[in-house]
């Protein structure tokens, strides 16, 4: 009998999204009993931001998260057998099985259900614009600590975890591993700071092409503060070779509706440009222009089926935990034949 | 306050420019980061009265700022009273004004008098001023006296008073001799009491004809300085007319004229004159004036026919022993001249000389063709003038036989006008008294001592009984050893270079004891004693002896050069009075002859402008000829008619040059122009003084330094 580890399923009571069942709602699990679920406090991202470790960070949110659904996030690496595949140069040795090599004289890898989990890619944004913040939390922080999270999350759940941090050209780049150590070396990516002058999405998105062959999960996190008239394409090759992708827009809140009362001198925080703004006079033609960057952005991730998560600084980032398992969920029901067919198109 | 340099002030205006500036600011310093500008545009500037109320102390030290810097830059300064270290002495000031013919021209009287008036008002109270006129002398106005006595009150009013009676005259300009007068006046009025420095104000045109030649040589006193005011009248044209004198010795011309010089000035722009006679009002010509050109700076001369012509009044024909008296001019006496813009030196008046028309009656015989005969050289010596005609009358006296039938016998008709006496014969008793009588009342007798002939007439002549004449022994010859120059007679050879007689000789002379004539007085000897000519009076008249004979058979005398001035001495003192000019220039001192030895009438002058002046007796010159015009002097009967015209120097009315009195040694005192222009540059000097002491721009600096700081510091509060 094969037993399988299951992922958690999550069931909102919002099919569309919403607020998680937390606060006693608590989830209903796949042969677990819920009882007693206890509330989870949401933290607020900038009392979390005083935790300085990424790592620590990190594991504040999930184990605050898991806490709240009553089931312990970790599990060991349950071996199970289930089938052999042909050894690869990257396979790891120690999953030969050296019977079926004395048998056949040929390298047969034991497959076992934990190499089902995923291959997780955290794409970070690190440019200076990520590096703006208004309620006491940059985006920089605010995506690293996301990105951290997820990392976490995923590692703990046995996946195999990258990174790859971006800002005018690719900087930091980790390969999905599971192994000791290796989040560390994630966590230490994703600490650095945002100093790039620019921000280039098709970079790092071509790298991703070339270098992970595999299906993996793409997470993309950016201000997406910046054209977008190639991310399309770029997505579009990534989904083509067979990646799942979510994409992270984080935002300021004073970024949404420029809450600026005073003219001033407003700096671009990459190029250094100034404006004179009068926030009032032009706040409604700013917002007007950054939903339909907004929305063009959503519109390309929907045409090619992929998520597209916006998130805000101020917004807890269990919150943002609880959309990507729903996103999750979602698209183990049907985001695929989207993708097929529109790759089919 | 002050400032040095004032023009710095204007950078004063540059407060406008932060006002502007703070007006339309739009944009603000404060700066925003923001994650990116891909969706803002630039917003348009926007003022609000939040904030212009909230930067006004800005705008306030910011223009405070720019007014302390232009203050710096203008260099302020606090004028302080500055003593004047100078000890400013009581001036002592002559106005000397000029008074000349040359003032009559248009505006120029009136601009002296006003100079004048302007430089007694700016007098100080301590100033002691005179004023004088000036032209051919100098005449006072003002004295020290006067000045002092009048009080600083009235003083003004004083020198105005009499300038006002004054006017110009028609005087020469004498500026030299005013000068010299008006510095010794200075000298002398320093002298009495501790006084400042001279000065003498100039006030006059300055002309060319200006006479300056006392100032050669003349030491000025110390202290005096000459400020010169000059005057300039209007331009325009101006040509002068004077008379040509001509030589009272030349010989008369056939039909007479008068000639006139017309001058036109160099800077004149006409050249086409009128001149001619005037009516006698003098306001146009009587007849046809003739018409002149004369080119700028040039003269030309123009004969002008004498509109009737000279005659004499009862003129007898020549020959006859009533001699006529001085011939009498009639006509016009004015000349114009017309055509220019000056007519003050347009008119000259004219007396035409009178030939005065003597006789000179010669008794004795002989022929006047015979160079052998004193008659010959006689009728030779007097040549008719222009001023005098005389005429020799020839008589035989006596019925003697060698009697010339042709000359008429003398007569004692004949006796009573001639006015020398020729005898060289003996005369009849009865013609010798009558002679004699004729001597008395003032006529000279010349007996000429051809032989001893005339000794009984002489005797007669004489009052005495008998008179021993008889013939001298020469060896070779005679010449003349004393004379006596101081003489009348001799006066004119007193010269050295004319009194040598001794190149006369004389061959045969009589011999006549003159210490046996009683108030006989020898006037020439000869070397060896013997007396040559004698002089007798005779009553009012003299007899003159000449102990030789003139002819060749005496002696050279005729042929000497003192023949002829010996008899026309001999004339004049015989009672013809030597003709005396007939013109003369205004300020000339006319001489009045006596009409005889002894005359002791006056005389009576009647000027131009219908004034009489009573001369006394014995009053031997008439000094007020002031005006043009014909003048009238009437002694002992007779009437004397002279004309009195303009200085020609005074025609001359170019300026003089500039530098013509410093070259005579005037020490003038420098214009008022660079006078002012130095106090200037000493009031700019002591400010600079002063402001180079007080250096309140430093203080303006270190303000606006302040200000500034505090304009940061206020300007950073409100960015922040």
């Amino acid at each position: 009998m094969r037993t399988t580890t299951s992922k958690p399923e999550i069931r909102s009571p919002n099919p569309e999204g919403g607020t998680p069942p937390f606060a006693g709602q608590g989830p209903a699990t796949a042969g677990g009993p819920h009882s007693g679920a206890q509330a989870v406090s949401l933290i607020d991202p900038r009392t979390l931001m005083s935790i300085r470790n990424l790592e620590l960070r990190a594991r504040v949110v999930v184990e605050g998260f898991w806490s709240g659904l009553h089931r312990s996030p970790y599990h060991g690496f349950s071996v199970e057998f289930t089938e052999y595949r042909q050894y690869s140069p990257d396979d790891d040795p120690r999953y030969l099985d050296w019977r079926v090599f004395a048998r056949s004289d040929r390298y047969f890898i034991k497959k076992f259900e934990e190499e089902t989990n995923l291959r997780c890619y955290v794409l970070a944004d690190r440019s200076r614009s990520m590096a703006y913040g208004s309620t006491g939390c940059t985006k920089a922080e605010y995506a690293a600590t996301l990105a951290a999270t997820l990392a976490y999350f995923l590692y703990m759940q046995g996946d195999a975890v990258g990174v790859l941090t971006f800002d005018e050209e690719n900087r930091d780049y980790l390969p999905a591993r599971h192994r000791t150590g290796h989040l560390r070396q994630v966590m230490l990516a994703l600490e650095k700071p945002a100093l790039g002058r620019g921000t280039s999405l098709a970079a790092p998105l071509e790298r991703i092409v070339e270098m992970v062959r595999r299906r993996s999960l793409m997470m993309l996190i950016s201000d997406f503060l910046a054209p977008i008239g190639r991310l399309e394409s770029d997505l579009l090759a990534l989904s083509a070779c067979g990646h799942e992708v979510i994409v992270f827009q984080v935002l300021d809140p004073a970024e949404l509706d420029l809450s600026f009362q005073e003219p001033a001198m407003f700096e671009d925080a990459e190029s250094g440009r100034t404006l004179f703004i009068d926030p009032r006079s032009a706040r409604k033609e700013y917002q007007r222009k950054l939903e339909a960057h907004c929305q063009s952005l959503r519109t390309a991730c929907q045409r090619l089926g992929i998520a597209c998560e916006r998130l805000t600084t101020d917004r807890p980032l269990e919150l943002a935990l609880f959309g990507f398992l729903r996103q999750r969920m979602q698209h183990k029901r049907g985001p695929r034949r989207m993708a097929r067919s529109k790759v089919g198109l | 306050m002050s400032f040095l340099t004032p023009v710095f002030l204007l950078g004063g205006l540059a407060v406008a420019l932060p006002v502007l500036f703070h007006l339309i600011r739009r944009t603000t310093r404060r700066r925003t980061p923001f994650s990116s500008l891909m969706f803002l545009t630039a917003s348009p500037p926007r003022l609000t009265q939040r904030s212009r109320l909230e930067h006004i102390l800005l705008l306030l030290l910011r223009c405070a700022v720019v007014c302390l810097l232009a203050l710096a830059f203008a260099r302020p300064f606090f004028r302080k009273a500055v003593p004047d270290t100078s000890v400013s002495a009581a001036r002592r000031v002559v106005v000397l004004v000029d008074t000349s013919a040359s003032m009559r021209r248009a505006n120029l009287w009136t601009a002296a008098r006003e100079q004048a008036q302007s430089i007694v008002r700016r007098a100080a109270p301590t100033d002691q001023v005179a004023v004088f006129t000036f032209d051919r002398q100098v005449n006072p106005v003002v004295s020290f006296e006067q000045w002092t006595a009048a009080g600083p009150g009235r003083r003004v009013a004083l020198v105005n008073g009499k300038l006002a009676a004054l006017s110009p005259g028609w005087s020469a300009t004498h500026l030299g001799q005013a000068l010299i007068q008006a510095a010794e006046t200075l000298a002398d009025a320093g002298g009495k009491q501790a006084l400042g420095p001279g000065q003498i104000v100039l006030i006059s045109d300055l002309q060319e004809g200006s006479r300056l030649e006392p100032l050669q040589g003349y030491e000025w006193p110390k202290n005096v300085r000459v400020s010169v005011q000059p005057l300039k009248s209007r331009p325009g044209s101006n040509a002068a007319l004077q008379l040509v004198s001509e030589s009272e010795e030349a010989a008369p011309q056939a039909g007479a004229a008068i000639r006139v010089r017309v001058t036109n000035a160099a800077d004149s722009r006409r050249d086409q004159f009128r001149v001619g006679w005037a009516q006698p009002d003098g306001r146009g010509f009587a007849g046809t004036p003739t018409e002149v050109y004369v080119p700028p700076g040039q003269s030309r001369v123009v004969p002008l026919a004498l509109p009737q012509a000279a005659g004499s009044q009862g003129a007898r024909p020549s020959g006859d022993a009533q001699a006529a008296g001085p011939a009498r001019y009639t006509g016009p006496e004015r000349i114009l001249l017309q055509g220019d813009d000056e007519d003050f030196d347009n008119t000259v008046f004219v007396v035409p000389p009178e030939t005065q028309r003597l006789s000179v009656l010669y008794c004795g015989s002989g022929s006047e063709k015979d160079p052998a005969q004193p008659l010959y050289f006689l009728r030779r010596a007097f040549q008719e003038t222009r001023r005098q005609a005389v005429q020799v009358v020839i008589r035989q006296p006596g019925a003697d036989a060698g009697r010339n039938p042709a000359l008429p016998a003398l007569s004692a008709a004949d006796l009573e006008s001639p006015t020398l006496f020729v005898v060289t014969d003996p005369l009849p008793e009865a013609l010798a008294g009558a002679l004699r009588s004729q001597v008395a009342a003032g006529k000279t007798a010349l007996f000429v001592l051809r032989s001893g002939a005339p000794a009984n007439t002489l005797a007669t002549m004489l009052g005495l009984q008998r008179l021993a004449v008889e013939e001298a022994s020469l060896k070779d010859y005679a010449i003349l050893g004393e004379i006596e120059f101081r003489h009348p007679l001799f006066a004119p050879f007193a010269d050295p270079r004319f009194n040598d007689f001794s190149r006369i000789h004389f061959w045969k002379h009589r011999r006549l004891d003159a210490g046996s004539i009683p108030s006989a007085r020898p006037l020439a000897k000869f070397d060896s004693g013997d007396a040559a000519l004698i002089e007798v009076p005779v009553g009012r008249g003299r007899v003159l002896i000449l102990t030789s004979g003139w002819q060749p058979e005496d002696s050279q005398f005729a042929l000497s050069t003192k023949f002829v001035p010996l008899l026309y001495a001999m004339l004049e003192q015989s009672g013809a009075p030597a003709p005396l000019p007939t013109q003369h220039h205004v300020g000339d001192i006319i001489p009045i002859t006596p009409a005889g030895l002894g005359d002791k009438s006056g005389a009576v002058v009647f000027a131009p402008d219908g004034s009489r002046f009573e001369l006394p007796a014995g009053e031997a010159s008439f000094s007020r000829t002031v005006t043009p015009g014909i003048y009238t002097l009437a002694s002992a009967g007779a009437a004397r008619r002279f004309a009195v015209n303009l200085d020609a120097a005074e025609s001359r009315t170019a300026p003089l040059p500039a530098d013509e009195l410093e070259r005579l040694g005037v020490p003038l005192a420098p214009q008022e122009t660079a006078v002012a222009r130095e106090a200037q540059l000493k009031v700019r000097l002591q400010d600079a003084e002063l402001e180079d002491r007080q250096r309140l721009w430093r203080l303006c600096l270190i303000a606006a330094l302040g200000v500034l700081l505090a304009e940061t510091w206020v300007a950073a509060r409100i960015t922040v």
